[in-house]
Parts: C-alpha cells; sequence; structure tokens
C-alpha cells in the first residue's frame, strides 16, 4: 500500500559544501540519502515529494560536520499481509517462483500455485503450465498475488506470495 | 502427521450453535483467519461471535453442520497445522507464518537449501525427496543426465591483470565490488566451449559449479550463455557453498536423492574430495601468469603450485621437440621464472603470438638461456630481464594462437559416459538406476584395456610400485602393470633410452608380438583423452630424453595421502628408539659414522652420497640401480647424479605438496667460495676503507 506520509531525517553535512549553495546540497543529499530505502516501518521510500522544513544546523562538536533536521513528505510503499499486488515474475524453479513488485522481492511456494500447474523445466524458459488450458507463467510475466507474510529487515523487506484465491494468477494484458 | 492435527473445539463453556462456516473441508487457514460464526446461546445478548483459527494449518474435517448445536468439550473441526515445508528467510512459505518467533521445534523441518541461487529458500527434507524423485525422472524420461561445469581453468580463464584491450577472444567485464571499488576481469573462453556447451546440453542438464563469487559466476554464465538455455538458473557460486574448500557439500542438498546421474568436469580433484564421478579435466592456462583467481581460499600454496604447474606444461608440450636439456629442472627454472615475470604477463602473451618462425627463435633463445641457467643458476634473474621476449606487432586486433582442443576429447568422454549409463539402465531394467560413480570408472576403465605395461625409469627406485602415480593412472585406466618384461607385455612405458628394460625390450621385441616402447607423455595422454591414443605419436626417441615422468596435475588420481597416525598421547612414537640398543649397540654405531667421515675425506662427497642412497634402497626393486649400472660406461657420473636428483626431488614432491625450495643442483665444491675466501675479501674491503678515511 502506498502512503504519503510526514518524514524526518538528519542530514549531515562536510564543512566544504558551506556556501551560497548549502541548502540547494542539503536537498540534494536528501533526495540521494532518502529515496529507495527502506524502513521496517514505513517500507520503501519511493520518492520525496516536497521538503517541508530544513532545520537550523547544529555544528558537531570537534569536528565542524552540521547536521540539519530536515521535514519532508514522501510516497511510501508499505506491503502487508492479505494485500493484493502485481507482480512482475523474475525467477521459475522447481521449488517455486520469485516475483519482484517494485522494490519488493517476493516468493511464492509451489503449493501457493493452483495445483493444476505444473513445473516444466524443460522448456526455456522454464515455467509454469496447466494441463487443459495454456495458462502459462514464465520469467517477464505479470501476476497478480496476494501477501500472506512479510519479512522485515533491518535493510528490507520480503513477502511471501500466494495464488490460491480468486482471481489470482496472470494478468493478461 | 496425527500428531500435528489438532481439533477445533467449543469455544466456551456453554452450548454454542454454529451459525455459519466460513471456510471448506481441505482448506488452507491462516493463522486469524476467521472460520465461523457461533451464536452462545446463553445470554440474551446473544449474538453473533466470530472465532479465529489459533494457527495456521489445513482444515482436514469438519464435524458440526451449520445450525447445530455443540455442547462444550466436543470438537468441531480438526485442523492440521502447518509444517512450514517450504522456508524462505526464516518464514514459511506456505502460511506465511513467522518462523524465528515459532518455537523450535519447527524450525528445523525445512534444512535443504534445493535451489542454486537462493541459500535461504530451504525445504524440508520431505519435499526435497520429492522433488529430487520428480527431477530424476524427468531426467530418465529426456535421456538425460546431470553436468556439474567448473568454470575457472575448466571451461574460461580469467585475470585481473592487465592484458592488452585488443586480444582476440578475451572478454572484458567489470564486476562491482563493495562500496565504489570494482575489478575489471579479463576472461578468456576455452577454445570451442560454445560447441562443447551446445552438445552437451542435449544430453546433460548443466549446473554451474564454482568457487567464484556469485557476481562473477552470473557474469561468466552471461558470457558462456547469453540466452540462458544452458544453464537457467543452475548456478552454484561460492556464496551458496557451505564449505569453502569442498564443493562436495553441496551435492546432498542439490540432488537429495542422491548423486547417482551426476557427473561432474573439474580442473581440481580436491574440491570434490576425489569423487568417482569426477571427471579431471586438464586446466585451462591461457594468460600464463594467472592461476585460477577464485582457488579456495584455505589453499594458497596449492594454487602457486598449480599455477606454476600449469605453466610449465603448455612451455613444456610447446618446447618438447627443441629441448634436450633435462625435464625437471627445465619445469624447475619455468616454475622459478613463472614468479619472477609475474609482473610480464603482456609480453608472454605476446611472444605466444608471433609467427612460428619468431617464435621458434624465441624458443632457441630460451633453450639457450635455459642452458645458461643451469649452468650457473645464480644468473637466472639476469638473462631473464634479458630475454629477447618482447616482440612489437602490427595494431589492431592481437590474434592468440590458442592450441588448447581439449573439449573435442571432453565432449567425446562425455558422450562415451552418457550412453554406457543408459546401456546399463535399459539392461538392468525400469526401475534401477546405475550410479555413475560405477559408470564413471568402468568406462574410463576400458581405455587400456587389455594392455599391459611395463614402467622404465619411471617409478622413483625407493618407491614401491602399486603406491606410485603412474601405475595408479595406469590401473585406472584398465591396464595391467607389471614390474617386469613380460612375454605379453604389451607397451613399455619408459623415461629414458637406454635402460635395462628398454634395451631387452629391443631386442626381444622383433619377435611375432611387437611391444610399443613409449614415452609417459603417451600414457598421460591417454589418462586426458580417455582414449587410446597411437603409440606412434609417441616413441622414445634415441637423441634426447625429452618427456616428464612426473605425472601431470591432471592425470594422477591418487587418493589422499593417508595422514601419519600419531599414537594416543599425541607423539608419533611413545619410546625412545634408542634405549632400545645396548650401550655396546650404541658404540658401534659411533664407530660407523666416524668410519663413514674417515671415508668420505678420501673420496669425494658426491661419491659418499651414491653410496648412502644405495644402501638405504637395498630393499626396494632395485631398478635404477640395474639402469645405473647399465649406464655407468657411456655417461655414468652425471647420469646417475641425474638420477639421484630426480629421485629426491620427486619423493619431495609426493610426501608434501607445499612449494618448496628445491634443492640447488649440487655442484661440484670447486664452484662454491671457500668460507675463508669470504673472510679475506671483507677483510680487504675493510682495509680499503682504512686507507680512503685516512687519505681525508
Amino acid at each position: 500500500m502506498f502512503y504519503h506520509l510526514s518524514l524526518e531525517h538528519e542530514i549531515l553535512l562536510h564543512p566544504r559544501y558551506f556556501g551560497p549553495q548549502l541548502l540547494d546540497t542539503v536537498k540534494q543529499k536528501l533526495y540521494t540519502e532518502v529515496e529507495g530505502t527502506c524502513t521496517g516501518k514505513y517500507g520503501f521510500v519511493i520518492a520525496v515529494t516536497t521538503i517541508d522544513s530544513i532545520g537550523a544546523g547544529l555544528i558537531q562538536p570537534g569536528q565542524g560536520f552540521v547536521v540539519y533536521p530536515v521535514k519532508y513528505k514522501a510516497i511510501v510503499f508499505r506491503p502487508f499481509k492479505g494485500e493484493v499486488l502485481d507482480a512482475i515474475v523474475t525467477q521459475v524453479n522447481k521449488v517455486g517462483m520469485f516475483a519482484q513488485i517494485g522494490p519488493l522481492s517476493c516468493f511464492i511456494s509451489h503449493h501457493s500455485i493452483p495445483a493444476d500447474m505444473e513445473f516444466c523445466p524443460n522448456v526455456n524458459p522454464p515455467c509454469y503450465k496447466s494441463k487443459q488450458e495454456d495458462n502459462v507463467i514464465q520469467e517477464e510475466d505479470v501476476i497478480r498475488l496476494k501477501i500472506v507474510g512479510t519479512r522485515v529487515d533491518a535493510s528490507g523487506i520480503f513477502a511471501i506470495g500466494t495464488l490460491m484465491d480468486d482471481y489470482l494468477g496472470l494478468v493478461t494484458q | 502427521m496425527a500428531d500435528k492435527t489438532m481439533p477445533i473445539f467449543v469455544p466456551s463453556d456453554k452450548p454454542v450453535k454454529l451459525i455459519k462456516w466460513k471456510v471448506k473441508q481441505g482448506a488452507f487457514v491462516s493463522q486469524g483467519q476467521i472460520l465461523f460464526l457461533y451464536n452462545d446461546s446463553s445470554g440474551s445478548n446473544a449474538d453473533l461471535k466470530k472465532y479465529k483459527a489459533s494457527r495456521a494449518g489445513t482444515i482436514l474435517a469438519i464435524k458440526v453442520k451449520e445450525g447445530d448445536t455443540a455442547e462444550p468439550g466436543t470438537s468441531l473441526a480438526e485442523i492440521e497445522s502447518c509444517q512450514h515445508p517450504t522456508v524462505m528467510k526464516e518464514m514459511c512459505a506456505e502460511c506465511g507464518a513467522d518462523l524465528r518467533t515459532d518455537e523450535g521445534s519447527n524450525r528445523d523441518v525445512a534444512v535443504v537449501p534445493m535451489v542454486h541461487s537462493v541459500p535461504e529458500l530451504k525445504v524440508s527434507e520431505e519435499l526435497a525427496q520429492k522433488l529430487g524423485r520428480e527431477d530424476a525422472d524427468r531426467l530418465l524420461k529426456d535421456k538425460k543426465l546431470v553436468l556439474l561445469v567448473d568454470l575457472d581453468q575448466t571451461l574460461v580463464h580469467t585475470t585481473n591483470d592487465n592484458v592488452p584491450p585488443n586480444l582476440k577472444g578475451v572478454l572484458h567485464f567489470f564486476l562491482r565490488g563493495p562500496g565504489s571499488h570494482g575489478r575489471w576481469c579479463h576472461t578468456k573462453l576455452r577454445p570451442k566451449t560454445q560447441e562443447f556447451l551446445e552438445s552437451a546440453s542435449k544430453i546433460y542438464e548443466l549446473h554451474v559449479c564454482t568457487f567464484g563469487a556469485r557476481q562473477y559466476a552470473h557474469a561468466i554464465a552471461d558470457l558462456l550463455d547469453p540466452e540462458k538455455k544452458y544453464f537457467s538458473h543452475r548456478i552454484l557460486s561460492r556464496d551458496e557453498c557451505f564449505d569453502p574448500r569442498t564443493k562436495s557439500a553441496n551435492l546432498k542438498a542439490l540432488f537429495p536423492c542422491g548423486d547417482n546421474m551426476v557427473c561432474i568436469i573439474d580442473d581440481r580433484e580436491d574440491v570434490w574430495r576425489h569423487a568417482s564421478n569426477l571427471i579431471h579435466v586438464r586446466p585451462y592456462s591461457f594468460f600464463q601468469s594467472t592461476g585460477d583467481i577464485n582457488a579456495p581460499p584455505p589453499l594458497p600454496e596449492e594454487k602457486s603450485k598449480l599455477s606454476g604447474k600449469n605453466g610449465a606444461q603448455v612451455q613444456s608440450i610447446n618446447q618438447l621437440p627443441l629441448l634436450d636439456a633435462d625435464p625437471l629442472t627445465e619445469n624447475d627454472i619455468d616454475k622459478s621464472k613463472k614468479e619472477k615475470t609475474s609482473s610480464k604477463p603482456v609480453e608472454k602473451d605476446k611472444s605466444s603470438k608471433t609467427e612460428d618462425e619468431t617464435e621458434t627463435t624465441t624458443d632457441k633463445d630460451k633453450e639457450k638461456t635455459d642452458k645458461e641457467e643451469i649452468e650457473n643458476p645464480e644468473d637466472i634473474a639476469n638473462t631473464n630481464n634479458e630475454d629477447p621476449k618482447w616482440v612489437e606487432t602490427s595494431d589492431g586486433q592481437i590474434e592468440v594462437e590458442d592450441p588448447d582442443d581439449y573439449l573435442i576429447y571432453l565432449e567425446d568422454i562425455l558422450k562415451r559416459i552418457h550412453k554406457h549409463f543408459y546401456e546399463e539402465y535399459e539392461k538392468s531394467g525400469k526401475g534401477q538406476i546405475p550410479d555413475l560413480k560405477h559408470v564413471i570408472p568402468a568406462v574410463k576403465e576400458r581405455v587400456l584395456k587389455g594392455a599391459k605395461l611395463v614402467f622404465s625409469g619411471l617409478v622413483p627406485t625407493h618407491q614401491r610400485l602399486d603406491t606410485s602415480k603412474a601405475y595408479q593412472v595406469a590401473r585406472s585406466l584398465g591396464a595391467t602393470v607389471t614390474p617386469d618384461y613380460t612375454p605379453d607385455t604389451t607397451h613399455l612405458v619408459a623415461v629414458r633410452p637406454g635402460t635395462a628394460k628398454v634395451n631387452a625390450t629391443r631386442r626381444m621385441g622383433d619377435g611375432k608380438n611387437k611391444v610399443h616402447v613409449v614415452t609417459p607423455d603417451w600414457l598421460w595422454t591417454c589418462a586426458e583423452r580417455w582414449e587410446r591414443v597411437d603409440e606412434r605419436l609417441y616413441p622414445l626417441q634415441r637423441a634426447g630424453q625429452s618427456s616428464s615422468r612426473r605425472v601431470p596435475a591432471h592425470c594422477g588420481s591418487p587418493p589422499p595421502p593417508a595422514p601419519r597416525k600419531r599414537t594416543d598421547s599425541g607423539r608419533f612414537l611413545d619410546f625412545n628408539p634408542l634405549l632400545s640398543f645396548s650401550s655396546d649397540d650404541i658404540a658401534d654405531m659411533d664407530r660407523e659414522v666416524e668410519d663413514i667421515f674417515n671415508e668420505s675425506d678420501e673420496s669425494s662427497s658426491d661419491e659418499a652420497k651414491t653410496h648412502g642412497d644405495d644402501l638405504d634402497d637395498e630393499e626396494n626393486p632395485p631398478e635404477n640401480r640395474l639402469i645405473s649400472v647399465e649406464n655407468e660406461d657411456s655417461c655414468s657420473q652425471d647420469n646417475r647424479l641425474q638420477d639421484m636428483r630426480d629421485a629426491s626431488s620427486d619423493s619431495e614432491l609426493d610426501e608434501d605438496c607445499k612449494p618448496r625450495k628445491r634443492p640447488r643442483p649440487s655442484s661440484p665444491p670447486s664452484d662454491e667460495e671457500p668460507p675463508d675466501d669470504d673472510d679475506s675479501s671483507w677483510r680487504r674491503m675493510g682495509a680499503a676503507l682504512e686507507e680512503f678515511l685516512a687519505q681525508d
């Protein structure tokens, strides 16, 4: 799920940037430091939309670095259990398949793929194929899945998905 | 699993009326999912209550129908909790349960990492078996086998050194390291790699199994197989290896139903613990200064030794027809050169790419320098620097001649193994899968089947025949080896002409059954190609002794050396051996030593050494002694010395595989500066200095 959130971040700036472009540097640094990161609480920070305030810089005693508290708004993506999402299949193997939902990787076990779909390792690329109709899921395909669990680490989020529900599976464009 | 089945009891101490089931029988429910709605029939404030699943699992049976009333204590349904057969990052991939917070008993169900490139994904033993069986069935149906392919020095050779950017056939890629670091890799595919993969993939399912880092392995796999049709995702790299030293630890996980159908090609035997389903390939070496950049970390000495050997090998192949120097010494010097010239890979590459003519001249020059080096070994460094190897060529693509054609033979070997396997499979009837661990040695044994070999000068005198590598190589090829000439001998493998056995064979071989007299290279080539090479290509030449009796690294398949046993106390001997002698004995020994010292004063030190050596060899087959006796008249002293040197260095090689300082060729004592001479020169210098100071 996407959220537009107010967040805070502290920018540590080297004294060499002190000058007329100082605030621009702070903004630039915020973008590079924040966008694309992931926290367990808010999920992936997709994009910073506005920078609301850059607080008074505080010079660190003894080293000359300056810390700016920055308040900004950003779009974040936080996956939840039970959420239904569209994903792109990245790898198919005998245990299941891996899919990517933007920055989020997701694994779907063989057991969570409808039982009529079988793994076919001999075709290139390998795929899951149903017996009667030509329902084929292979790499690069778009599928709709439901998240059944998330693993939140310090550095990222990993999800477990399933295709065992109504209207899940291959998305035909 | 009966013990994992648990009933759902009436969630109240009063009878409840079941209003609606929210799940069906056989459905999978996750923790917290609503199972049914019920009505607590006790009070008037009876509104619908929801019952949520306390844990994830499958509904096995629903025992109470909608609308019925159930008494407390009766079970409404049975739920089988999730076994967590597939676990990804310690999270069940079936029910999404977090296994880190769960009780420990559930955690060890899924232990087998079945997917090459994702070590975090683990499945239970049971599921692994099932998947493994499916794989095996599919392979049998497609008439395929599994082939684990090593990358470095088997299919490719990669260097991090700087190489000319326009070398033909060398691919360059950049590997991003941690942070902003990274390194350029330059990779040369072995000649005919594409053809090899193409034809091997028809009868084998190819897996990459390398000690390179994951990024490197995938980069190389992309180069080899841009369409992912050979390897797909079956790439196992160092990041996924359980053990940094061996690859065999991963076999069990990748092939849970046993490795009956697994064939391995690798240039290193030790990483597979000398498995019998391994085809030991000749290491591919293109960039001469670089060994295997991804050799297992804890064996740095091994690695340097390996690279040294490879280089020496390539060189000796190129130079064999020209050189008549002693091969061993030449190897030594090559090795030392390798260490010294490691900073000049470019030069070496360039020298090899020049036209034949120049190459011959350089070789001749080298030969000359080699000889010089033998004469005065202390000049090695100097002559090396002046070596005229640096030849400039025209611009554009630099074409490097790469004579390696091993993959053609390897392809043939693999085809034969495949054929043999499926012949056995069909013979044995369905269900009985032959084991490649037996099939591969059997195929190898056909190579020299029926041949009866005699070795001459190949095995050092102090070594027993059946412990020598040459013997083991010959046996693994199916040949029989006898210590002496017999009427049905078919081959005589001799290091140099003029030995007793060679002469005997030459005399007797004129009769009806012709005995092939060949150099050991014939045996090594047979072992390398797994085919009976034409003996006429490896005749024992009268003139030079050109062949090495050292087993090339890829031919030997020795069992790992048995460690010397220690006694319980941790020492090698628990008693002082001297205690078993009486004082008279010891006095005797003293006298003996004294005598020897007195003798050696009279004769030259070399002779004393020979004498001692011969005494030591008394119990062993007196092969070399015979030889030396025979040779005595013609080229006595030199040859014998050479023999001894060979023997001693060979034995050293066998005993410990570390690179060591070779004993300098023992030079006559006149060459060495006497110590007092040294002193006097110091004194002279001191006097000169004093004079110089006095002038001031």
